[in-house]
């Protein structure tokens, strides 16, 4: 069953006839199942930020339809679709997003405060998410104490708070050295493996990428190629690799 | 690319933060020299030290001083923390610490004169108007909008001296820093220490024990001399309240979960600013509190002048004629007053018998005495009075019982030898006629008797209501030319004592009583609504750089926030709330102090319980300022939505 798919997606920034109009997504195509953990790659430029923004609803498509939860995005106004998306959705970026007037604990509540959840389910929630991706301790700590994997770590868990049906992940090792991107990494896994809740990471990093199931190559906005991980980590990693050199040498 | 090009194409990039900078400079140096024209205007110089000026300057003199110091720092604290995370970056880039300082020094004097130049024309023009609307609403005629070089060197002195310390104070913080703080500086954000709830409730006691001590002290007329130190009290005891108490206080509410979470965005985000904001937080409760506290009392002065001298004057005009004095015919006086579009509405006509003593020093003085049955008719009740007996009407009012032995005034006189005495059997109180002093009122046949035998003058009391005394003035100075002219052509008068006719037939007018008394109080309460006017001005411009200095920031703020999906309509909802506070919060307080300190002042004129007039004319200027901030407040909102909300 699929959670989320996108049709045919044309993206045109700026007027289509006009001279500097660039088409940045061209006919993409996209069906991901519910609890896959899917990551999308390609060179900078090939149009990941604008394929996920307009898979999130932040943007709306030139043209084509995306389908969430058997929801068509593009019919909601502002209001209910920012409503949507943080019920729906879970979002981790590259530059974390998280707020510094609030401590770890109330960042990850936010998105359950704006739904006016009671105390002991908010509570109870982020005990939870905080054992799973162990930042007990630094809960009530503020953002510009703690290090950039710690929050990423507090991202990851805002991003799980409302139960998403989704996950997007934006570079979210991007900012990580590569200890920290493990970890990320790690808990991205256990967000598909114990959660079971869909994972979508855009990545320009093939060891993040190596953790997914599938991963989409996107060339000039339009899906060049996909793998599927068939044995583990370390060989995926490396046949990942080569398929990159194939992608790049055109 | 040479490096002033890179310089230049970033200050280009960044010329917002320069104009706000720029901006501010001039207010201050427009303030400065706004105050200056009021402090050095030539006629206020020469009677402050007599009046009770120096009185009514201290606390906003204070005040003021306060601001501006503050005013000028705090512009350029904001400009600097931003334009110091630059200097890092043209420091990795190679540049020096000499040339960083030349580029600081460089930018800030041309932004500091051209600030100076733009803040001392608008100056000479925003006060020349203030003056000009002020003198024309208060009735002040020996005082003028004047410049001199006084004026424009002490604001230059003044602004110069606050400018330069904290261009020192940032040259040596770059200077003395490395390079990683100083590209640091934005994100090392004011992470101030603990606070200390115990030391906030000392600044709590300071605040009530100044105003308990001035409501104390405040009772005798040199109450006055300790008020600058009650206010001074009261400030700092704010300020360290302030301080200290909104991080507990927003700690106290953590305690109830279900609340703090439901205002968490709005609640956190208000500690985070304030910890910046206290010191703006601080003046600006100051400078309302002393906008409404000085405000009231010059309104309620104003006012209560007015109505002293309508009961000084129950009738618009007085005067008296005799058949070759004053004698104009009542077509006349209706000619001169239709003339000036002040018809007369009413005019009464009363005979009275003067006659005028020499006292053992040499001084003359005149009695008036009206016959009963005028003066029946004049009043409400009818009077009676015996033969031989007299009413004494004092013809102004007295506080407490009357005891008519005190008044008591009997006439004597001889009469074919034998002296007769009138008696006094009733005193009365009442303010009723205009132009006269005390009067006697007698049985008809004791005045004629009385008039055979004492030598005086008959003459007519004459009380006129015209259609708008304010507007009375020209009409009654016609009327004196006219009374002068037929005066000159007719001869002396032949009584015994008789005074100069100056004396005797001038014009009692409300007019030219308000006048007068309005002239004696004017330069106090000139002097009390420019400050009003100022500091209500200075409060709005501080609240302004407050909400918008941290624009940039807040936006981030806000961008972060619709990533996670908060709605257009949540965040107006939440700058809403937050301005509203930021607003009203000072406003509150500063009301509340003003209030607190308008009923201790009222003790030296017999409280406020005597004086409900006074809390009332509070309420109703407090009310005027809440319009106008109100005002402000949404025009804010406005400017914040468009610069947050909107643009998306
Ligand atoms: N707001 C915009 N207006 C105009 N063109 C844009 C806009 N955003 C992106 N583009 C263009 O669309 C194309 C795709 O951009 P996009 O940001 O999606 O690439 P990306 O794959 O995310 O790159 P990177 O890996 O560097 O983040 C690029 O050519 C970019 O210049
Ligand atoms: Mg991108």
């Amino acid at each position: 069953m699929s959670v989320l798919e996108a049709r045919n997606i044309v993206k045109v920034y700026g007027k289509a006839e006009a001279e500097g109009a660039t088409t940045a997504l061209n006919g993409i195509q996209l069906s991901v199942t519910k609890g896959e953990f899917l990551a999308i790659m390609g060179p900078s430029g090939s149009g990941k930020t604008t394929l996920l923004n307009i898979l999130s609803g932040i943007d709306k498509p030139t043209s084509g339809e995306v389908l969430l939860g058997g929801v068509m995005l593009h019919d909601m106004d502002a209001n209910s679709l920012a409503q949507f998306r943080r019920k729906q959705l879970g979002f981790v970026f590259q530059d974390f997003n998280l707020l510094d007037s609030l401590t770890v604990k109330e960042n990850i509540m936010l998105p359950m405060i704006l739904e006016k959840k009671s105390v002991s389910e908010m509570e109870e929630k982020v005990q939870e998410l905080a054992g799973l991706f162990e930042i007990e301790d630094i809960l009530h700590k503020y953002p510009y104490h703690i290090s950039g994997g710690q929050q990423q770590r507090t991202a990851v868990s805002r991003a799980l708070v409302n139960d998403p049906q989704i996950i997007y992940a934006d570079e979210p090792t991007g900012n990580l050295d590569s200890k920290s991107s493990t970890t990320i990494m790690e808990c991205l896994e256990k967000v598909v493996k114990e959660l079971s809740t869909t994972v979508l990471l855009v990545t320009h990093d093939v060891f993040a990428a190596s953790y997914c199931q599938r991963i989409v190559f996107i060339r000039d906005g339009a899906i060049h190629s996909s793998l599927e991980k068939k044995s583990e980590r370390t060989k995926f990693l490396d046949e990942v690799m080569e398929h990159l050199t194939l992608l790049g040498g055109n | 690319m040479t490096f002033q090009k890179i310089v230049w194409k970033m200050a280009k990039y960044h010329y917002k933060k320069y104009l706000f900078y720029f901006l501010c400079n001039s207010a201050a140096v427009l303030f400065i020299f706004v105050f200056m024209t009021l402090y050095l205007n030539e006629y206020i110089v020469s009677v402050k030290q007599i009046e009770g000026l120096v009185y009514v300057l201290s606390i906003p003199g204070a005040a003021l001083i306060m601001f501006t110091i503050f005013f000028i720092s705090y512009a350029h604290q904001i400009f600097m923390k931003k334009r110091r995370s630059e200097f890092g970056l043209f420091m990795t880039l190679g540049m020096t610490n000499r040339d960083i300082a030349k580029l600081l020094l460089l930018e800030n004097s041309v932004i500091g004169l051209v600030a100076l130049i733009v803040g001392l024309g608008s100056g000479v023009i925003i006060s020349r108007l203030i003056f000009w609307l002020l003198l024309k609403s208060v009735d002040i005629t020996d005082f003028a909008f004047q410049l001199n070089v006084n004026m424009f060197t002490y604001t230059v002195g003044a602004f110069f001296i606050v400018f330069i310390i904290s261009i020192g104070q940032s040259l040596y913080m770059t200077m003395s820093r490395n390079i990683i703080d100083n590209v640091k500086t934005e994100k090392i954000t004011e992470n101030t220490a603990h606070k200390h709830p115990a030391i906030g409730g000392i600044g709590v006691a300071i605040v009530v024990g100044s105003i308990v001590g001035l409501y104390v002290t405040y009772t005798d007329s040199d109450g006055g001399e300790y008020l600058l130190l009650w206010a001074l009290g009261t400030f700092l005891g704010l300020y360290i309240a302030l301080n200290q108490l909104t991080s507990f206080l927003i700690g106290l509410i953590k305690k109830n979960k279900h609340f703090y979470y439901r205002k968490l965005l709005y609640l956190t985000s208000l500690d985070y600013k304030y910890k910046q904001f206290t010191t703006i937080m601080t003046i600006v409760t100051i400078m309302i509190m002393v906008t409404l506290l000085y405000s009231t009392i010059v309104y309620h002065l104003y006012k209560e002048t007015e109505k002293e001298v309508v009961e000084q004057n129950p009738y618009d005009i007085g005067y008296i004629s005799t058949d070759s004095k004053n004698n104009l015919s009542a077509e006349e006086l209706d000619r001169i007053f239709a003339e000036y579009g002040n018809p007369i509405r009413e005019h009464l006509t009363f005979p009275i018998y003067f006659h005028f003593q020499e006292d053992y020093d040499g001084y003359t003085y005149q009695l008036a005495l009206m016959p009963l049955s005028v003066f029946n008719e004049f009043s409400d009740n009818p009077y009676l009075v015996q033969p031989n007996e007299l009413i004494y009407h004092l013809n102004h009012e007295v506080t407490g019982e009357i005891e008519s032995l005190y008044y008591r005034n009997d006439l004597r006189f001889s009469s074919n030898g034998e002296e007769v005495i009138y008696e006094t059997t009733q005193v009365i109180a009442e303010k009723h006629f205009n132009y006269l002093g005390d009067l006697f009122i007698l049985h008809d046949a004791d005045l004629a008797d009385y008039k055979e035998n004492i030598n005086g003058m008959d003459a007519t009391l004459h009380l006129i209501h015209v259609e708008n005394w304010q507007e009375s003035e020209a009409a009654v100075l016609a009327l004196e030319h006219a009374f002068h002219d037929y005066n000159a052509k007719t001869p002396l008068l032949d009584v015994d004592h008789v005074p100069l006719e100056e004396e005797l037939f001038y014009i009692d007018s409300r007019v030219d009583g308000y006048e007068s008394t309005m002239n004696a109080n004017g330069i106090s309460f000139f002097v009390t609504i420019f400050f009003s006017i100022l500091f209500f001005i200075g409060s709005f411009l501080l609240l302004y750089i407050q909400l918008f200095s941290e624009v940039d920031k807040e936006e981030q703020r806000i961008q972060k926030l619709y990533r996670i999906g908060i709605t257009s309509k949540e965040v107006r909802k939440l700058i809403s709330q937050e301005i509203t506070t930021l607003f009203m919060l000072p406003t509150l307080l500063g009301l509340i102090i003003a209030l607190l300190y308008i009923i201790a002042m009222a003790q030296d004129i017999g409280g406020i319980v005597e004086n409900p007039l006074m809390l009332v004319r509070f309420f109703m200027l407090a009310g005027i300022y809440f319009v106008i901030l109100t005002v402000f407040m949404n025009f804010a909102r406005k400017k914040m939505f468009r610069d947050l909300v909107d643009f998306k």
